[in-house]
């Protein structure tokens, strides 16, 4: 019967939020004529003229009318056309989506693991140097802007040093998969994955550390203390064990916010992923590409969601009794 | 002063030259295309501490673009940023551009006009052009082009062809000869129409349903072929062996997609790309000219920014007022405030100070007495005792002027307009909104006033300046405004180029005393590139110094391009 009530609501949700996909940019000022045209040209268009774009770019049809469309198309696995990039939705998804899926990859598990053992470190050490030091710094850093933290970056290890390349996701001209071309994506991802990752870090070190500052004040930390079991099965077996369903909680959730990319991040390393081409799909009010990049977000996001529901029970036993 | 006498003169030079120089539309006009500008007033030449001299050739080079150039078509390219990329692979009928005083023979070896009234016009076509695929270039895919412009979808292109001029029909009169025939007379049909439309291959585009998702790389005519491309990353093309204008001086071009301003400038720098396509911001000037490894160039470019009214609005439908308000902007203030004088003032008006149409010594001149003057006669005053006008009937007002947030600038230059409008009582404040909200807001006519960039497609384009008619705001203006609608059915009514330039010259010094638009600066064009990769750009009215006559030979240079090849002394 859970599964049952979880998937329903689920679906719902999806169904929901399939509707707000498709309404928010269109209730947004703007529309794609201008981005196709240019402002300047359309602005000394007549009322006629504009009308026959839009009637050419589909966006003149009652709004039930391209909802039904729209609707159909997720059905079929076609989004139409990007009205500016002049290319079928679903390619120009599939040309952005490795890169996406591989910068934010990294940088999540790179943060994951840096923050997870920095917070969980910090907490056992509470109070003492160690932990107001790690705070102060990765607090610090993390509320650096990160389009400002991106560009200190480029200045550092390219402009300056000559180290890294300053853009984009692979050297130009080299080909799948020759050394060359890992080189030069290796080199590329460092800068970016790094500026995310810091920034990343510092969320999950709060919540590591917070939730194991929790597990350490129970009462059975102090029984297994009053028992004499040796700090070390303390941390270990009674402390993070019980610590690890936020940091669960909340790597799913980044697993599923993988596919939405980094719109600042993306756009200063001119990074080919799905966050710029959002930006893109903004600035251009380009509704077919904007609409193909959040349902997949938006399905990522509550399949990451629906699947952490369904695992809760297996890492947590208490939550299985408690449905 | 020194500078205002040199400007003078040059302007005066100029209208002597566009009074003598014979209208005479024959071939020899499009054999010799000389540049016909007269002395631009933004000037040519290399703002580097050192004029290097590199490299005259390369084998490949790497160039930051900005903006995506989509699958480089007419029908995604909708701005005035990345024509240059199209024209890398397509080529018009007279090149370079029509913001020339004449244009130069290309895929037409003439183009005449051949009825008195200048409602015929004919184009005979060079033979022995290939596209890119090797098949030969012929008068049908002219043809085919012309009526696609006219009759298919409409782009930045088209109305050109299907308004202003409108183009009735387009014929075949011999295999080599193509006809056109409007209406009305289009005296610039040589001047405008032939060097702006890019020529497709028929072959490539009949076929095609909707030319706006045509992927595959576009065929072309030009000195360079596509050959590969992801929108939004990259393009790489390779010169075209068989371009009927002899080889391109480099044999590979790749336009990388850098969109954010710091990190093109922060590629350059590096080395990592050859130059940057984008203009140089003025602070970065001063910081970069000692810089042994750039070069800074300085060209004509023909772009603007200008201070929009919306014209919907009854208020503003008011020529005093537009004109008591035109006096009280300082745009000598903005120019050495917001562009750090690295701009030629606005106060000259609509169009571009360096356009070859432009009427010499035309000038608004800055007088806050004059403008408080004109808003008391016209009943803004302020009755509240605010500091501050009010409207006629009593109400007060605080104007908005909206700006993209996208364009820095623009946001300065709205702080400043605050300041200068609040100097004659008006109050306004400054709104800044993401781009695309920005353009739906000025389109719906929801704004007061806004701050955008003009492009030479819109500043420096005669026929353009007409199109803006066809806007509803503009249209309103002709309704009521009759001096204006008679001046504007005078240019649509001459028949001949100099009938034209007059009319237009009236409907310029018209505009200048009641503008529909306030001009707020010129900006100089600033560009900078690795002079060791590639030092052998000129200068093209209209694009600066990236363009394809910067990879073309010497013939093929000729009458489009000036050299920068000399030190700008500051």
């Amino acid at each position: 019967m859970y599964y049952l009530r979880t998937t329903f609501q689920y679906a719902l949700t999806l169904l929901i939020a399939l509707a707000a996909n498709f309404f928010l940019p269109r209730l947004a000022p703007g529309d794609p004529i201008n981005a196709l045209l240019g402002a300047d040209v359309v602005e000394n268009m007549s009322a006629e003229q504009i009308a026959q774009v839009a009637m050419e770019l589909g966006i003149n049809d009652p709004l039930p009318i391209q909802f039904w469309h729209y609707l159909i198309g997720i059905f079929t696995g076609d989004f139409g056309n990007s009205i500016k990039l002049g290319m079928p939705v679903w390619d120009a998804l599939i040309q952005k989506l490795p890169w996406t899926l591989l910068l934010m990859g990294f940088a999540l598990v790179i943060s994951t693991l840096i923050g997870t053992v920095l917070g969980v470190l910090s907490a056992w050490k509470r109070g003492e140097f160690a932990d107001i030091a790690t705070m102060g710094t990765v607090l610090f850093i993390g509320s650096l802007p990160p389009f400002w933290l991106a560009m200190m970056l480029i200045i550092l290890f390219s402009t300056t040093l000559g180290w890294l390349p300053s853009f984009g996701a692979y050297q130009i001209g080299t080909s799948f998969p020759s050394w060359d071309w890992f080189v030069g994506v290796g080199k590329r991802m460092l800068m970016p994955v790094a500026g995310l990752a810091i920034v990343q870090t510092t969320s999950v070190l709060l919540i590591a550390r917070s939730s194991m500052q929790m597990a350490l004040d129970q009462d059975y930390i102090m029984f297994a203390r009053a028992k004499g079991v040796s700090e070390g099965a303390i941390f270990f077996k009674h402390a993070f064990r019980n610590a690890l369903l936020p940091l669960y909680t909340h790597t799913m959730m980044g697993l599923g916010a993988l596919i939405g990319g980094s719109l600042i991040i993306e756009t200063v390393f001119s990074y080919p992923g799905l966050g710029g081409l959002i930006v893109q799909g903004v600035n251009s009010r380009d509704y077919p590409l904007l609409q193909g990049l959040f349902v997949i977000t938006t399905i990522s996001i509550i399949a990451a969601n629906f699947i952490t529901d369904l695992l809760y029970p297996l890492i947590d036993p208490r939550t299985r009794r408690a449905r | 002063m020194y500078r205002t006498i040199v400007r003078a003169a040059c302007a005066s030079a100029l209208a002597l030259c566009l009074v003598a120089s014979p209208m005479a539309h024959d071939a020899a006009l499009h054999a010799n295309p000389a540049a016909g500008n007269g002395s631009p007033h933004t000037a040519s030449g290399i703002l580097s501490a050192i004029n290097n001299d590199g490299p005259k050739t390369a084998d490949h080079l790497r160039i930051g673009i900005w903006n995506t150039a989509a699958n480089i078509t007419t029908y995604t390219i909708g701005n005035s940023w990345n024509d240059w990329v199209l024209y890398l692979a397509l080529d018009k009928l007279l090149e370079p551009s029509p913001y020339m005083s004449q244009g130069r023979s290309w895929l037409a070896t003439e183009v005449v006009q051949v009825s008195e009234d200048a409602r015929v016009w004919e184009a005979e076509i060079r033979q022995g052009v290939k596209w890119h695929d090797g098949t030969e270039m012929t008068a049908e895919d002219v043809v085919f082009t012309y009526n696609l412009y006219l009759n298919g979808p409409a782009n930045r292109w088209t109305h050109h062809v299907s308004d202003v001029p409108r183009i009735e029909q387009i014929e075949l009169i011999s295999p080599t000869r193509v006809r056109f025939t409007a209406p009305r007379p289009m005296p610039n049909f040589d001047l405008v129409t032939a060097p702006e439309l890019p020529i497709m291959q028929k072959k490539q585009w009949e076929g095609v349903e909707d030319p706006r998702t045509l992927t595959e790389p576009v065929i072309g005519t030009g000195p360079y072929k596509l050959v590969d491309y992801k929108a939004d990353e990259y393009y790489h093309f390779v010169a075209h062996e068989d371009f009927w204008g002899g080889a391109p001086t480099v044999k590979e071009l790749t336009l990388v997609m850098i969109k954010d301003p710091q990190t093109i400038f922060a590629a350059l720098k590096s080395g990592e790309i050859d130059a940057a396509a984008r203009a140089l911001p003025p602070e970065m000037v001063d910081q970069w000219r000692n810089d042994p490894a750039i070069e800074i160039a300085q060209a004509p470019s023909l772009w603007g920014t200008w201070m929009q009214m919306n014209l919907n609005d009854p208020v503003f439908n008011n020529r005093d007022l537009r004109y008591a308000l035109s006096v009280a902007v300082d745009a000598d203030e903005l120019v050495e405030r917001v562009m750090l004088g690295r701009a030629q003032s606005g106060k000259h008006g609509w169009p571009h100070l360096d356009s070859t149409w432009t009427k010499p010594g035309l000038e608004v001149g800055y007088d806050t007495e004059l403008a408080m003057t004109g808003l008391d006669t016209l009943g803004f005053r302020d009755t509240d005792g605010d500091g501050f006008r009010d409207l006629p009937d009593g109400t007060p007002f605080d104007w908005r002027i909206v700006v993209s947030t996208n364009q820095p600038l623009y946001v300065r230059a709205a702080e400043v307009m605050v300041e200068q409008f609040a100097q004659i009582g008006i109050r306004t404040h400054v709104e800044a909104v993401d781009q695309a909200t920005f353009n739906s807001l000025t389109t719906d006519g929801n704004y007061e006033f806004s701050i955008s960039e003009i492009t030479p497609h819109g500043l420096a384009d005669q026929d353009q300046y007409m199109q803006f008619y066809s806007g509803a705001q503009m249209k309103k203006l002709l309704e009521t405004e009759p001096e204006r609608l008679a001046l504007y059915n005078q240019w649509w009514e001459a028949d001949s180029r100099d009938a034209r330039q007059d009319a237009h010259f009236a409907l310029q010094e018209y505009e200048l005393n009641y503008p529909s638009r306030f001009m707020l600066w010129y900006p100089d064009g600033l560009f900078a590139y690795r002079w060791q990769s590639y030092d052998n750009y000129v200068s093209s009215f209209g694009y600066g110094i990236f363009h394809k006559y910067s990879f073309l030979p010497e013939a093929g240079r000729i009458g489009t391009s000036e050299s920068i090849d000399q030190l700008i002394e500051e």
